[in-house]
């Protein structure tokens, strides 16, 4: 999913869109009644093409596929209800549910999904995300580029069962076939034309009402869900956006986040609106990226000593009002593989002096900009806190360049092929999860052959690791490689993590069993409204 | 009249094209990539290459340029002279997804994928003229009466409390009159709601609850520049030989305020809100995020974020065409209501 910048998610905390929230049973009324939250336009409901949070939201509730993550981020059988794999690990035979229907009323069968997974594959599609979730499959790649008419990795052995052969053993591939690239669309649905997901003919829980463009999107329950059916009637997204809080106080939501502004008032267990406050984890980790391709970062003392000036928990208790969490290492807690015992590089200014002095470059540094992404007229303060920590312990001025989001992408991104190299020296950025493993964070940002390897980060210790993290079988034993891989980039000081994000928000005491996720999983088919 | 008005007309399309070929060309040169704003951090080059070769990116500037003007062909052949090209270029099947600005055909979005440019804008837009004509037409009315007022009791107390008052209230910035009116009329006494948007049945919002609070308060904007125009109109006018004349004759009062005195002040009047009218296809990004308005200001906003080129053209277009309009009707008003003017 989209990664933004710290200063877009300061903004969504303040602005506060893109948020569950709920609304008494009024409407339509009923068993579960309505749930009015905050949304925003998806720029698209397409499962092939979506790639942001926005969108996700909507895809998870309105389609689905072989297999799901429930509140707990296990995957747990979905549209498949159980399935094989071979013992090489290079085969999974999924076993469909039978009865399983699309809104329509017609039943999904392995041949919609053979249909759905060469659908997203063929280069008029043109998805951006197949490569990445289904690319592991046998004949993705060559029907992406255009040289086969079919996936040769997925075989409909009969309607109800499906084959689907890797190319390698990928132990994070069930993880990967929760992401909506790989969930089942209906073939006539979308060969209706080019608007066809303005009436979506989805799987999931619930169905697409209404849509109208910026005001409101209304789902309903989907009665003949294949499995238990939702216990609301109706989500409400209002997309307009709006004053978060004052909705919330006057009626109009029923969940709201709650911004850095508003934090001490509702953290005060005097205020009643404290009984209603949610607090939750995200999965994400925000940290200093250095480019280790150009001094002074190519040294591995300068990138510690940057490491050790950092007071992290100061930061984190004055700037961030506690909000978030110390980060020590690269994986978020509550991901799969999380090691609380990671050893962070802490705060030690003297060692931190030290190890400058050690370095090939002593004294003599060169000039170093630290680059954030942001539109902001003003420096973000936790950009500010760095840059004097910097200054204070080391004893380093270092510039701010701030750059809009648009312009950052461009410029940090490497590509050996072209011999493009990452521009910035030094960045702030933040990295969130995909789906629940530490793959999606230890190998696609550290192992020196990730085209999302900003940094170019390198050590030939960590490729093995993560070579054979990716062939292990053994959870146990794959989240046991990770954190060694991570331990060691700690060490070598790849990143300087800063902290883990949490969300805050107000949930009225009507709605039952709303839990903050941590990612974006179906979650509304659990909820009620009293 | 007539020559006038198509000589205004003639001129149009050119200066169109002018704006539209600068509003292309800095968003071709510029820093930043649709495709990668859509794709985020995780960004494969090979992938942005497919992407950008299957939205005509990858084509040179001329080509990118007039395919969005005159439609982009469906094939791109190769192994045609720079002449054939040229030539197939102008005259062959036009791609279904680029038929070009002279078609109707704004392209479709980069970030909204799938949906056309147009479908994006004209609800967005229709919501926010409607907001901004309200807005408007409160603050006009407003202020033309509260200027009159001052202006017919020039020198006493009143004037300058009027002329100040309402300047105070423009001066509000929206984004403290908004808090502040929301805490007490929705938070405190639950009269109106907070924000959004309700379109109804028609795509008609001006019936609904939702617009008095942001309508109210976007019209405090004109008040204070309407009132000082009309004060000071007013008083070059009430003094004329013409408004002494229609006294002399014996008219009543009532009569040489609105006839003599009120027509002819309108006139300066009549400038501005032309030209404010045109802007209301502008909306606002800050009132429209505040109120949850679904208008065409946030849509800008985040389509020059995103890099959403065929959006911001379709906008830069639409606000440059209703300038245009806007001020040719302004001249054509101006003959009616002071038959002096004649246009030639």
């Amino acid at each position: 999913m989209k990664r933004f910048g710290w200063a877009l998610i300061a903004l969504l905390l303040v602005v506060g869109t893109a948020c569950g929230a709920a609304t008494p049973g009024g409407g339509a009324g009923g068993e579960g009644g309505t749930l009015t939250i905050f949304g925003d336009d998806p720029p698209t409901l397409d499962p092939a093409l979506m790639s942001d949070t926005t969108s996700a939201v909507y895809v998870v509730e309105l389609f689905s596929g072989l297999v799901t993550l429930n509140r707990q981020l296990q995957i747990v059988p979905d549209l498949a209800e159980s399935w094989q794999i071979s013992a090489d690990g290079k085969s999974y035979t999924f076993k469909l549910r039978k009865g399983a229907m699309f809104h329509s009323g017609k039943e999904v069968t392995a041949n919609d999904f053979k249909y759905s997974f060469e659908r997203a594959a063929d280069p008029k599609t043109n998805s951006h995300t197949s490569d990445t979730y289904l690319g592991d499959i046998k004949g993705v790649k060559e029907k992406l580029e255009g040289k086969a008419k079919e996936v040769s990795g997925v075989k409909v052995v009969d309607d109800s069962t499906l084959q689907i052969d890797l190319d390698a053993p990928r132990f994070y591939f069930l993880a990967k076939m929760t992401y909506p690239t790989s969930f089942v669309v209906d073939k006539e649905n979308v060969e209706s034309g080019r608007s066809w997901t303005d009436k979506p003919n989805g799987t999931g829980p619930f169905k697409m009402k209404e849509w109208k463009k910026g005001e409101q999107i209304l789902l309903e329950r989907n009665a003949s869900f294949y499995m238990e059916p939702a216990k609301l009637n109706q989500v409400k997204f209002l997309l307009a956006g709006g004053s978060a809080m004052t909705m919330y106080e006057n009626n109009e939501v029923d969940v709201s986040p709650v911004g850095i502004n508003d934090i001490e008032r509702i953290q005060d267990t005097s205020n009643p609106l404290n009984r209603e406050f949610v607090v939750a984890n995200t999965l994400d980790t925000w940290y200093v990226g250095f480019n280790v391709e150009v001094p002074p970062f190519d040294d591995p003392k300068v990138r510690q000593a940057f490491n050790h000036a950092v007071d992290k928990s100061k930061i984190v208790k004055v700037v961030l009002k506690d909000l978030f969490q110390p980060a020590k290492g690269v994986i978020p807690p509550g991901m799969p593989g999380y090691n609380p015992s990671v050893k962070g590089l802490d705060f030690d200014p003297n060692k931190a002096k030290q190890l400058l002095k050690e370095s090939k470059y002593g004294d003599n540094l060169p000039p170093i900009t630290f680059t954030i992404p942001s539109s902001s007229t003003t420096v973000d303060p936790v950009t500010e806190a760095i840059v004097e920590q910097w200054k204070t312990n080391l004893g380093i001025t270092v510039k701010i360049q701030q750059v809009e989001w648009a312009t950052f992408l461009v410029d940090i991104k490497r590509d050996p092929l072209k011999s493009k190299k990452n521009k910035y020296q030094v960045y702030e950025l933040g990295w969130s999860a995909d789906y629940p493993d530490p793959q999606d964070f230890v190998d696609i940002l550290f192992h020196s052959k990730s085209l999302d390897n900003n940094g170019a980060y390198s050590n030939p210790k960590v490729d093995e690791l993560l070579d054979k993290a990716r062939s292990e079988s053994a959870s146990e034993q794959r989240f046991r490689l990770y954190q060694e891989a991570e331990q060691i980039i700690v060490n070598d000081g790849g990143w300087v993590p800063l902290y883990h994000g949490k969300t805050y928000r107000l949930v009225k005491p009507k709605i039952k069993d709303y839990l903050s996720a941590p990612m974006i999983i179906p979650q509304f088919k659990y909820i009620s409204v009293q | 009249m007539l020559a006038y008005i198509i000589r205004r007309l003639v001129w149009t399309p050119f200066v169109l094209i002018a704006v539209s070929f600068i509003t292309f060309t800095v968003g071709h040169y510029g820093p930043g990539d649709p495709v990668q704003v859509l794709m985020g951090q995780k960004n494969d080059p090979e992938i942005v290459d497919r992407v950008r070769r299957e939205r005509g990116l990858d084509r040179p500037f001329w080509e990118q340029y007039v395919g969005y003007v005159i439609g982009a062909p469906k094939e791109q052949p190769a192994g045609m002279s720079a002449v054939e090209y040229v030539f197939h270029f102008a005259f062959s099947e036009r791609h279904p997804d680029r038929q070009g600005v002279i078609r109707g055909d704004f392209g479709e979005s980069y970030k909204f994928l799938g949906q056309k440019v147009s479908d994006l804008i004209f609800s967005r837009v229709w919501v926010s003229v409607q907001l901004g004509s309200v807005a408007l037409g409160v603050g006009v009315i407003i202020g033309m009466m509260l200027g009159l007022a001052a202006a017919l009791n020039q020198g006493r107390w009143f004037d300058p409390v009027i002329v100040s008052g309402g300047l105070f209230l423009s001066s509000l910035p929206v984004f403290i009159v908004q808090p502040l009116l929301a805490f007490l009329l929705s938070r405190q006494l639950h009269l109106l709601p907070s924000s959004g948007w309700d379109s109804g049945v028609l795509g008609l919002g001006i019936f609904s609850p939702k617009i008095i609070m942001p309508a109210l308060i976007l019209s405090l904007g004109p008040i204070g520049g309407i009132t000082r125009l009309m004060r000071s109109s007013t008083l070059e006018v009430v003094n004329q030989d013409y408004v002494r004349t229609a006294r002399s004759k014996g008219l009543g009062e009532r009569a040489v305020r609105i006839n003599h005195i009120g027509r002819n002040a309108v006139l300066p009047i009549f400038t501005v809100v032309g030209l404010s009218l045109a802007s209301l296809v502008e909306g606002g990004f800050i009132s429209e995020t505040l109120f949850g308005i679904p208008g065409i200001g946030r849509l800008a906003v985040e389509s020059f974020f995103a890099r959403d080129y065929p959006v911001i053209m379709a906008m830069t277009l639409l606000v440059a065409a209703s300038y245009i309009i806007v001020n040719l009707l302004i001249d054509i008003g101006y003959t009616f209501l002071d038959p002096r003017i004649t246009l030639g």
